[in-house]
């Protein structure tokens, strides 16, 4: 057993798609799966979400639930979302012309499907893998407009952040040189022991728009922005502050309304 | 030759670039990431070809990850492409990544038939090409 746990909500939208593969593929790289299995991973969780993003929702895009949980040797991936729930119908509309699910029971180890008409629908999936597993270590996601994650600090956090840093500042259409410079800060911050945050989670929310990225990391103790800030400093090379447009120490509030202080800093393409 | 989306990324969201071959023939080759974002544009694209009257190559080799719904447009544009008696062939030469598990595992490598080579394909659509309008 493991406490180990990546959660991520997110808009149902054709884009987030990408999003919420690369993290999950992030944490299938962390347990030592495979290539293979790795690329099975992507393509049975997108074919899942494609699934809510095509139709959960009759008119606005609802919320995309993913968690992805390693244990007993397997990690069990779950997407589901509170939208009008699996409805038999024909194919209409539907661009996979129904090749979603056969992939998901080739690719998968096993997959089941809950819910009903009215009460969303759930999916999940399990994934054998052999690797040790990690020390404990949890994350938690969740999105409004941009997306929010929260990541126990360990040797998880790496892989997820540049893939979804990645994933983000492609869309961004960011050139290869500054996304570089985004998963070197993301690293910089992936690298922290985690002393400097409140909860003893790494909090980190990123939105995206207008070929920027505006990252938020937090909440963090008294004085843990200052030394982030100061952590980012490359000894005879400057400071990794330097890649970013804007870095400032800001204090604002928590999720239970409690007042904090954030990291923020944007990247811009 | 035309590129819609100049992104290149350690995670590389999906691109599109059409080339035209002097067999008369266009060869559309696809890179990075594509799924349902990218599938409505992907579809675009092949429809153009196809209204064009064009014989079309569908070049999947730098393609990193396919979904069902670009498994969907493929099929869907072949049948189209069928229809009006223009050639229509998918490449993808070398890999081992998720669009080969994807390829095996539907059977569409054989069902398609997808090419190994470029040349290849594009001969096979050259001579299916012959005597179509």
């Amino acid at each position: 057993m493991t406490d180990t746990e990546l959660r991520l909500t997110l808009p149902a939208t054709p884009e987030n798609v990408i999003v919420v593969r690369q993290a999950v593929a992030g944490i299938g790289e962390a347990l030592g799966l495979s290539p293979p299995r790795v690329a099975d991973l992507k393509t049975v969780v997108s074919e899942a979400c494609n699934n809510v993003v095509l139709h959960a929702y009759e008119t606005e895009p609802g919320p995309l639930e993913v968690t992805a949980e390693p244990r007993d040797g397997e990690l069990e991936i779950q997407i589901a979302d509170h939208g009008k729930g699996f409805q038999p119908r024909a194919n209409e509309g539907d661009p996979s012309l129904g090749l979603g699910l056969p992939l998901i029971a080739a690719l998968s180890d096993s997959f089941e499907i809950s819910g009903g008409a009215g009460r969303g629908s759930r999916t999940t999936i399990r994934f054998g893998y052999e690797a040790p597993e990690p020390s404990s270590n949890g994350a938690h996601a969740e999105v409004s407009d941009g997306l929010e994650m929260a990541i126990t600090p360990g040797v998880m956090v790496k892989p997820v952040l540049a893939r979804v840093i990645g994933a983000l500042a492609a869309r961004a259409e960011f050139s290869v040189d500054r996304l570089a410079d985004t998963v070197l800060l993301g690293d910089a911050v992936s690298s922290s022991e985690g002393q400097d945050f409140a909860d003893g989670l790494l909090g980190i929310t990123i939105q995206d728009g207008d070929g920027t990225l505006h990252v938020r990391v937090g909440p963090l103790v008294e004085g843990g922005g200052e030394r982030l800030m100061g952590e980012m400093d490359v000894p005879g090379a400057g400071s990794l502050q330097s890649l970013a447009s804007r870095m400032e120490v800001t204090t604002g509030e928590t999720a239970v309304g409690e007042t904090a202080e954030f990291l923020e800093f944007e990247v811009t393409s | 030759m035309g590129s819609d989306r100049g992104i290149s990324a350690g995670v590389r969201t999906g691109e599109l670039a059409l080339e035209r071959k002097d067999q008369g023939v266009a060869v559309l080759t696809i890179s990075g990431e594509h799924d349902l974002s990218t599938a409505p544009n992907l579809r675009r694209r092949l429809d153009g070809l196809i209204e064009e009257g064009v014989a079309t190559v569908v070049d999947l080799s730098p393609a990193t990850f396919i979904d069902s719904s670009i498994l969907g447009v493929i099929l869907d544009e072949r049948r189209r492409a069928t229809e009006a008696r223009l050639g229509f062939a998918v490449v993808r030469a070398g890999g081992s990544n998720a669009v080969d598990r994807v390829l095996e595992v539907t059977g569409l490598r054989s069902e398609l038939p997808v090419h190994a080579g470029r040349e290849e394909a594009v001969a096979a659509v050259s001579d299916n090409a012959e005597g179509s309008p």
